[in-house]
């Protein structure tokens, strides 16, 4: 099985689409076979995070300012899609976004197009089949007809046929029953402790993303407000009231409600959004 | 009657004799509409140049088969290799720049690319008209009262040929799959390590191959080789609307259903209400069942 061995460094990552800053200054690292979870509401960026290290900006007209990413030593930065692929990252994409008119097994063979190991891959497939027992009666089906969780086990198994040393999950539990959210994030605990898998989460739901990462960061606007062990952060004052508080499901949102004092300062300075001129 | 709609009648060697052109054209048009559905299936364009395409597989066919008198097998295999690089050559020249504009931008530079392709075949071939190929079987046979051409049948048979490859090639390959995925989401398909911009390589060379053979077919069966012979395209586009723009079988199915229909409106009410009655099934269809007859919405279940 593919083990770890590959860590992620985003450092001094700012994006822009036309003028806009979607990301600013932000550092993230995912520490080879780490847990880590990326917090933050709508618009914080998050999605932005994932294109940029995936090399999907190209898609929606978005481009890398500055900063760096480094996968092992080796800078992904302005890679193809694929050759990011092949260089293990892979990912769970938001909204899940199956091939609606192909099959469940389609689907997931489609995952491994990365690969050139024929009889690789169809061990791969049975390993997925194992992880998610429920999909075996379903390969023959039409994807686009499945139920949220069935299609959301797909994408995850998707992701896994090209053995990534990096999973990326994009708001996995979005428009998905509680229940079978918490069997997804156990069974990406499973991946992550079994196989050596990195995880990286990108989440709204952070009870969830916190209990089950090492490291977090809370992205907002762009820019990473906090950073910290996930005990740390789901200790934080703020981080309660923001995302675990009372609320529940339903946050307030952020910028509705004043900021107590941060439980730790910025590393990279405070500068202003950075607009185009 | 006020209106005289030509001779209806119920002679059965003349209606059946209908039927048989009917099907024969309808085959050429199920090779058009076969180009028209692997462009908009994998790459959501409408490729109005496809008609000049054919053109050019066309005079292509000329020059390897007739005018440099190459062995038939050898020459066919020069001209498709020629229209597959003439493929490449489209899509790494102009479409790979289109990729995310408007549906309405690339039809347009569609447009665009089968002027082109007709100025370049009026400088490099002129304006005579040529005669058109004889290299498949000439010869006929009678059934029934009507005379069915030897060369109606291997037109039959290569595009029910092509239809089986191409079937066979979406369901069982590796790349057909990659294609069909591209066509379903191409983010997602890039976001698994597929790439998109090869993936349309493929289908610009696998189009041009498709016209190089419905050029040599059609060089058979039209009157003469000449610049109208474009006009196939848009002709065959009813075919491809009616068998849905999506799918392999609906445009066999709606270039047969098309073709008969034509040939039944020009021996019964002249030769003028061919079109029109064309178009007509077309728009009927296109009211009745906006995604044609097998053209399939995708599915999604939110």
């Amino acid at each position: 099985m593919s083990g770890g061995g590959l860590d992620l460094r985003i450092q001094d990552l700012t994006v822009v689409y036309g003028g806009v800053t979607a990301l600013d200054n932000v550092n993230i690292t995912v520490p080879s076979g780490g847990f880590v979870s990326v917090l933050g509401a709508n618009g914080a960026g998050k999605t932005t995070l994932v294109r940029s290290i995936t090399s999907l900006l190209y898609l929606h007209k978005g481009r890398v300012r500055r900063g760096s990413i480094v996968l092992g030593g080796e800078s992904i930065l302005g890679k193809k899609s694929p050759d990011i692929v092949s260089a293990g990252v892979a990912q769970v994409p938001e909204g899940r976004k199956l091939f609606p008119n192909l099959t469940v097994k389609e689907n997931l063979l489609c995952g491994a197009a990365s690969r050139s190991d024929v009889s690789g891959i169809d061990e791969s497939l049975e390993q997925t089949l194992e992880l998610f027992s429920q999909l075996r009666p379903l390969l023959s089906q039409t994807a686009g007809l499945l139920s949220g969780g069935e299609q959301q086990m797909v994408a995850v198994g998707r992701a896994l046929m090209s053995q990534p040393t990096l999973l990326i999950c994009d708001e996995l539990s979005l428009g998905l029953a509680p229940k079978i959210v918490h069997r997804l994030f156990e069974l990406l605990t499973e991946i992550n402790e079994t196989r050596g898998t990195s995880i990286l989460v990108i989440e709204q739901n952070a009870s969830l993303a916190l209990q089950h990462a090492n490291d977090a960061y809370v992205l907002e606007l762009g820019r990473v407000l906090m950073e910290g062990s996930a005990t740390e952060l789901k200790g934080n004052p703020m981080v309660q009231e923001l995302y675990l508080g009372g609320g529940g499901e339903a946050h307030t949102s952020y910028a509705a409600i004043e900021r107590p004092s941060r439980s730790r300062p910025l590393e990279h300075g405070q500068r202003p959004p950075v607009t185009e001129s | 009657m006020l209106l005289a709609f030509g001779n209806f009648t119920a002679d059965p060697s003349v209606n059946l004799q209908l039927l048989i052109g009917g099907l024969a054209l309808g085959a050429i048009y199920a090779v058009v509409a076969l180009g028209f559905v692997l462009v908009y299936k994998s790459t959501d364009v409408l490729n109005l140049a496809h008609g000049e395409f054919l053109m050019l597989g066309a005079y292509f066919a000329l020059t390897f088969l007739i005018s440099e008198n190459l062995n038939f097998f050898l020459g066919v295999f020069v001209l498709l290799l020629v229209m597959l690089v003439f493929g490449l050559v489209v899509h790494y020249g102009i479409m790979r720049r289109m990729v995310g504009q408007g549906f309405f931008a690339i039809v347009l530079i569609t447009l665009g690319i089968a002027t082109i392709i007709r100025a370049l075949l009026l400088i490099f071939y002129g304006p005579t008209e040529r005669a058109r190929l004889d290299l498949l079987p000439q010869g006929s046979f009678e059934v029934g009262g009507a005379t069915v051409r030897h060369v109606d049948l291997v037109i039959f048979g290569v595009v029910a040929l092509c239809v089986l490859l191409f079937f066979l090639f979406f369901k069982y390959t590796r790349l057909g799959l990659h294609m069909r995925a591209v066509a379903d989401d191409i983010e997602a398909a890039a976001a698994m390590g597929i790439d998109p911009d090869k993936v349309y390589a493929m289908t610009w060379a696998a189009a041009m191959v498709m016209a190089g053979v419905g050029g040599l077919l059609f060089g058979h069966v039209t009157g003469a080789i000449d610049r109208s012979i474009e006009a196939i395209g848009l002709r065959a586009f009813p075919a491809a609307v009616v068998g849905g723009l999506t799918s392999l079988g609906g445009s066999i199915v709606g270039g047969l259903v098309v073709g008969v229909i034509e040939q039944f409106a020009n021996g019964h009410l002249g030769t003028k209400w061919r079109e029109p009655v064309a178009f007509s099934v077309m728009f009927v269809v296109l009211l009745v069942r906006p995604t044609g007859l097998w053209g399939r919405k995708d599915l999604e279940r939110v």
